[in-house]
């Protein structure tokens, strides 16, 4: 990019603040057309904020927006969609009832004399799925879709409207790799036809990969604007976090291996999910289980926990045998379970982060039947502590944390169990890189200290450096078992693929 | 602010009081009393309905369980034919198994049948009202012992009311300061995340159902008390009152939000609407106002909240 054509899009100045808190300030940013433009920054930098303010969900307070120079009214969602600014979600905002030709027109449905022209509609969503190549069944509630599917809908039913600008938020948290390469062709594909992206992403290896420039916030604050062949990984999160750090640290010379089995699973079935499924986790062990999305890796964590009942196996911990799809059972065992989506299933939004935290442990908080204030209190502080949330206080709604710190809230809800197994599903989706690094290191004191734990998760160098041992599944079988810190990421996706495919990649 | 619902509430009492006092100088010294006690079967029966809305149900079966129960009671204890003349201190604990029993059966359809509540509740609603009607045989019951009309006169205390602030303050305890309490807000928050921390959905909201079942049965023993006479309509229409109580009180309808504090000065609002229109002497008029300014009321309460709901949502990023 010698010669710098007109921008598309222009961000001049533009403020936002909450409750006194700055959650942007004086941002300047100018999208070409036909780049894919990076935008990073841990959470809570204002990237969110600043999507809102481009799509017309909420106005900014000073600045302008312009869009072909033309000045875009604030605040206004339906003139953004117009301008041709369109945005695809971290967290899928589907219709999950309806199916999908009725979710891809939604808002603009094709007429004919003032009805619904259901077949013309259904003649387009062919032609851009083709065009986007994929195919899903025009007529299936979105609900049975996975949520990789859900996404690759969204992305067509931006192709649908025309758009100048597709805003990307975390688009690929929650795909696997294979599903991450497709959507990244198409952004490729996109950016060919002359659409902008504005691509926003904590993996740092899509961001080299895809992006023409980059822009880093801090704290709602421009950073910098640099094209990405004068970044390197180092500096680009030296940008986000204003030092140097390093992320992903070595694994630790392994610790003792004790021989305490902590848990046993053996031949673990369950009918559409996973089966045959056998390992043994033990005492100050961390395995891993990799995998592509619906290799049945969330499905055995949640069978394991209780949540879902399973045909046939056994689940011990210390050698006594769970009760079938009992959660208060396996809590009583001694299994903890962060689970993969932790806003639905791991907090309690509109409570407090205290009341979060303690929601594992009021028995053991109650005296004579009356919850003990001053005790929870304690206990709470102290596990803030340890966790290092940052949170105003402790009274503060869980709602208004930002995910790295909402994350570490389900942490220690489970840690105040003291728990022997823990489960983790996905337990850095969408956390920010210094969240992430104190996360890892929790997980590893934690362990070092004899719990034994079990973590499924799409990240690659996380599934790498943090496991001790890994099993890889595939189909809900496992494929084979490969040694922490050793393995490589090829060998992981060669085990991941379902036989036949593997030889293409 | 947080307790902006509670101070509005407490701006309407004082606004109707001092208009009352404009009429007469003395209403509030010679009211007081008559408008708590009869707001007491609203608020005993409130402080269940609450928690059961809170869990994320609703129980619109309340003024047939209270028709019915009262029937019971009336039945049992009445010294005079159809009757049977029993003590009532053997009577009432009947019917308070009784009202829990059939609590913890709503419960059930809701939690093992998997009813929503408004059906299951809407069905026995109609189901317990026609309980109520076969039973009595069309006449009104009265004479009862009076031991039982004790209960609702007083001597010198009055018994009732006292007992009405016992169920409130141990409300009020089980929701701020007991494992249960919070677990019954977990679960109308994030029904999902409470069961993943170990929370038996079912268990507690058998709990809900079964308590509105035992303080709809203790509403009713103090109604039978205090009026010594039970009729076919007895009861009728007190779901929708309780209801509206509950929502103008605060509580979300959606569960997991809402507070006590608001539902008794909601109670005690509306209680003193109806008792300020009586005494304003607008004649027959007075019903037909007092049915308007309560269903203002729910839509006011209803929407103030939808909007600061929204307000909530536009947070940070």
């Amino acid at each position: 990019m010698n010669r710098t054509p007109d921008p598309i899009i222009t961000i001049e100045s533009v403020s936002k603040s909450y409750g006194g808190v700055e959650a942007l300030s004086e941002i300047c940013v100018d999208i070409l057309p036909g780049e894919v433009h990076g935008l990073c920054g841990e959470n809570g930098a204002g990237k969110s904020t600043l999507i809102k303010c481009l799509t017309g969900v909420i106005p900014p307070e000073t600045g302008k927006i312009t869009v072909d120079g033309t000045p875009l009214r604030h605040g206004d969602i339906h003139a953004a969609e117009l301008a041709g600014i369109a945005v695809i979600y971290q967290e899928s905002t589907a219709f999950l009832d309806l199916d999908l030709v009725d979710n891809l027109f939604v808002g603009r449905e094709i007429k004919k004399f003032g009805w619904l022209d259901r077949r013309a509609m259904e003649k387009r969503a062919l032609a851009v799925m083709q065009r986007l190549d994929f195919t899903l069944d025009l007529h299936t509630p979105l609900r049975e879709f996975s949520i990789a599917q859900r996404q690759m809908v969204e992305m067509a039913r931006a192709c649908l409207r025309d758009c100048r600008l597709l805003i990307m938020d975390e688009p690929t948290a929650s795909l696997s790799s294979r599903e991450t390469k497709t959507l990244l062709g198409l952004v490729t594909q996109l950016r060919a036809a002359g659409v902008s992206v504005l691509y926003v992403s904590h993996r740092l290896e899509e961001i080299f990969q895809l992006c023409d420039r980059v822009t880093v916030f801090r704290d709602g604050k421009l950073v910098a604007t640099t094209p990405i062949e004068q970044l390197n990984r180092d500096q680009l999160i030296g940008q986000m976090v204003g030092r140097e750090v390093d992320v992903l640290t070595r694994h630790k010379e392994h610790t003792e291996r004790t021989d305490k089995i902590r848990a046993k699973i053996t031949g673990l079935c369950s009918r559409g999910r996973f089966s045959k499924i056998s390992f043994e986790v033990r005492s100050g062990e961390i395995l891993g289980i990799g995998g592509l999305v619906g290799a049945g890796r969330s499905e055995l964590a949640r069978a394991i926990f209780g949540v879902d009942r399973y045909d046939d196996g056994e689940i011990q911990i210390d050698g006594i045998t769970l009760k079938k799809g009992s959660i208060q059972s396996a809590i009583e065992a001694g299994i903890a379970m962060v689970p993969e989506d932790r806003q639905h299933q791991g907090l309690i939004l509109p409570m407090s982060v205290s009341e979060n935290l303690s929601l594992t442990i009021l028995a053991e908080l109650t005296k004579y039947r009356l919850l003990h204030h001053d005790r929870e209190a304690e206990r709470v502080q102290s596990l803030m502590q340890h966790l290092a949330v940052k949170a105003a206080n402790a009274k503060m709604e869980a709602a208004s944390l930002s995910g790295g710190n909402q994350q570490k809230v389900v942490l220690g809800k489970w840690l105040a169990t003291k728990p022997k197994l823990l489960i983790l599903d996905e337990p850095t989706r969408g956390v920010d890189v210094a969240a992430k690094a104190e996360i890892h290191r929790l997980i590893r004191d934690l362990t070092e200290a004899g719990m034994a734990t079990l973590i499924m998760t799409s990240d690659l160098p996380e599934l790498i450096t943090l496991s001790d041992r890994i099993e890889v599944m595939c189909e809900g079988e496992i494929a084979g078992q490969l040694e922490g810190g050793t393995a490589t990421e090829e060998q992981v996706m060669r085990l991941a693929f379902p036989r036949g495919e593997a030889q293409r990649t | 602010m947080k307790y902006r619902r509670e101070a509005s509430l407490l701006i309407l009492v004082a606004v109707l009081s001092l208009l009352a006092t404009l009429f007469d100088g003395s209403f509030v010294r010679d009211n007081t009393l008559d408008i708590l006690i009869n707001s007491i079967p609203t608020m005993i029966i409130s402080c269940g309905v609450m928690l059961v809305i809170i869990t994320g149900e609703i129980d619109i079966s309340v003024g047939s369980l209270l028709g019915l129960l009262a029937a019971i009671l009336a039945l049992l204890c009445s010294t005079v034919s159809p009757g049977l003349g029993i003590h009532p201190y053997l009577a009432i604990p009947i019917v308070l198994t009784i009202g829990t029993l059939i609590g913890l059966g709503t419960g059930c359809l809701v939690v093992y049948g998997r009813v929503p509540s408004i059906i299951a509740t809407l069905g026995l609603l109609i189901a317990l009202d026609g309980a109520q009607d076969w039973l009595m045989g069309g006449g009104d019951i009265k004479h009862f012992p009076q031991q039982l009309r004790n209960l609702g006169t007083g001597t010198k205390l009055p018994i009732n009311l006292i007992f009405t602030i016992l169920v409130v303050v141990a409300t009020g305890l089980l929701c701020r300061k007991t494992a249960l309490g919070r677990r019954i807000y977990a679960v109308g928050s994030n029904r999902s995340a409470a069961r993943l921390a170990g929370i038996s959905e079912a268990k507690i909201k058998l709990f809900v159902f079964a308590l509105t079942g035992l303080l709809t049965a203790m509403a009713a023993t103090l109604w039978v008390a205090k009026l010594g006479n039970v009729s076919t309509s007895t009861g009728a229409g007190l779901e929708l009152k309780v209801v509206t109580c509950v929502v103008v009180g605060g509580i979300a309808i959606r569960g997991g939000r809402g507070r006590l504090l608001g539902v008794v000065l909601a109670v005690i609002l509306i209680t003193m609407i109806r008792t300020v229109l009586n005494f304003m002497d607008l004649g027959s008029e007075a019903v037909k106002w007092q049915r308007a300014i309560e269903g203002v009321m729910i839509l006011v309460a209803v929407t103030s909240d939808h909007f600061s709901q929204r307000q909530q949502s536009g947070g940070s990023s």
